[in-house]
């Protein structure tokens, strides 16, 4: 007699299930496209540990370009303006050499690729900043990536909020609109930079940049997260060759930085800010000792399998 | 009842081969002191032959008796219609008690999500708090002591110092020169110059 309501259940279960994932797949398509094609003013707040703050936000979609104006609203005034994607300006301090990459172009949400490496599903309603909402959970499958949780909004699918949580269900940060006008496309006015938004040149040094970063690889990776960018720099202050790697699964991203040591006697670390974590580890080359630093908002124990598994293929080569 | 039978009785219970005739027999002769007294002659041959420890006169049957005379005898009253009844009303108790247990079991289920719903909202503000593993701000006063190490710090305690925030930063504004997607990661990065 229990068998029956069990039954229903489990086969219930079975046909409720791929309906909530195809539902949440058309949500995060929507999303991707709405950013694309929808023009939106409004406020957010961010928050993380030990930092919460709020900012405006312009973005207009005209004859398919995309301007998009970020400014902080308390402490220093950061901002960003943005044209389909490039960074136009950026105030405060950008690190030089940065985003003189190739395929630095944006890449757009991909819930097929997605659905290989989180559980996608629409778990619920919320409300939020005045604005119904549709609440999708993106769930890793493995223990090598954070979970989120997207409430977007139903008319237009952009992302009222979005939580990033850890294993245990904790929050790691929050991003949450608290005012959305997307009735009202912005004005020349509100797209034009501030005067402290200083201009940026990617166009640098690229091609030594890439192959220097390409000497480097990594033994393993958690599944599913490519290159997606590689550089090299010298550090002004430091004069040592510092590479930097980029890898994604398509929704979270880390770093990876190998930097000479030069006989420095330094400790391995590891910090924990927010969702983002640092791990260094030192690592002995046949050009002497070097440090390996991954940064990404990855969990703590995969950013220190990834710092371990960094292999140089020069010194592979000529051993 | 012959003595006789009877100890053949005793004898048959003692070596677990006595059919319930005799062991019927042999209870209700108990009360004889008689009885027990051959009872406790045959143990004590019993063990002899076994070698095994005896504790003699140890008359257990005796005391369970006087234990049982202050008892009341239920069986009388739960015979007739009321046995079955009372029969019926422990197996839709027993019933009752697994529906309960489901449905409790569904309800802690319930619980515990909200519960986990709970605890990550208030883990919203628990991990602000929450110091070691965390550098607030990543501001200079932090430099004084050297970020949250995993072992102690040696050497040059300023080597992580200098080159970390570097580091977060440079990810950060990467990340948010690449993504369009939201303005996630700009948000993050620019959370990274408050100090």
């Amino acid at each position: 007699m229990r068998a029956i309501p069990l039954l229903t259940l489990v086969l219930g279960g079975w046909f409720v299930v791929p309906a909530h994932a195809d539902e949440a797949q058309d949500w995060l398509t929507r999303l991707g496209q709405a950013e694309q094609q929808q023009s939106f003013q409004g406020t957010f707040v961010y928050e993380r540990n030990g930092s919460f703050s709020t900012h405006n936000i312009w973005h207009r979609v005209q004859e398919g370009k995309v301007h998009e104006r970020l400014l902080q609203l308390d402490g220093s005034a950061q901002e960003v303006v943005r044209v389909d994607g490039h960074t136009q300006c950026v105030s405060g301090t950008l690190v030089a050499g940065l985003g003189d990459t190739p395929n630095s172009a944006a890449r757009a949400i991909d819930p097929q690729k997605l659905k290989n490496w989180y559980d996608l599903a629409v778990i619920g309603k919320s409300r939020v900043a005045g604005r119904s909402a549709v609440i999708v959970s993106l769930t890793p499958r493995d223990q090598h990536r954070y979970g989120f949780e997207l409430h977007l909004d139903k008319d237009t699918g952009l992302p009222l909020k979005s939580l990033l949580l850890n294993d245990k269900g904790q929050l790691l940060e929050r991003f949450q609109f608290t005012r959305l006008d997307t009735a009202n496309v912005p004005s020349e006015a509100d797209l034009q930079p501030g005067a402290d938004c200083k201009a940026v040149n990617l166009e640098s040094d690229k091609a030594s940049a890439v192959k220097a970063a390409q000497a480097w690889h990594s033994d393993w990776l958690p599944p599913g997260f490519e290159l997606t960018s590689s550089s090299a720099r010298k550090d002004p202050q430091t004069k040592t060759q510092l590479s930097s790697l980029m890898y994604d699964d398509g929704l979270a991203r880390f770093s990876v930085f190998l930097e000479p040591l030069n006989g420095a006697v330094v400790a391995d670390t590891r910090v924990q800010l927010g969702p983002t974590v640092a791990v260094s580890r030192r690592l002995t080359t046949a050009q002497g000792e070097m440090m390996v630093t991954v940064v990404g908002e990855i969990p703590i124990g995969t950013a220190e399998r990834i710092a371990l598994s960094m292999r140089n293929d020069a010194a592979a080569t000529t051993q | 009842m012959s003595r006789e039978a009877l100890q053949e009785s005793l004898s048959a219970v003692m070596d677990n081969e006595a059919d319930e005739l005799e062991l019927r027999r042999v209870l209700n002769a108990c009360d004889d002191v008689e009885t027990r007294d051959t009872w406790a002659r045959y143990q004590i041959a019993r063990a002899v032959m076994h070698k095994d420890l005896l504790l003699p006169r140890l008359d257990i049957a005796a005391a369970v008796s006087a234990a049982l005379a202050d008892e009341t005898v239920p069986a009388k009253v739960s015979r007739g219609p009321w046995r079955s009844l009372g029969r019926l009303a422990v197996a839709a108790s027993v019933t009752l008690a697994v529906l309960a247990g489901v449905r409790l079991y569904n309800q802690d289920e319930i619980a515990g999500v909200e519960l986990a719903h709970q605890s990550s909202q208030q883990n919203l503000v628990a991990p602000q708090v929450k110091g070691p593993a965390v550098l607030a701000g990543y501001n200079e006063s932090s430099e004084a002591t050297g970020p949250m190490a995993n072992g102690v710090l040696q050497g040059q305690p300023g080597w992580h110092d200098q080159r970390l925030p570097g580091y977060l930063r440079q990810h950060a504004q990467q990340a948010a020169l690449k993504g369009t997607e939201s303005a996630l990661p700009y948000a993050r990065a620019a959370s990274l110059e408050n100090r």
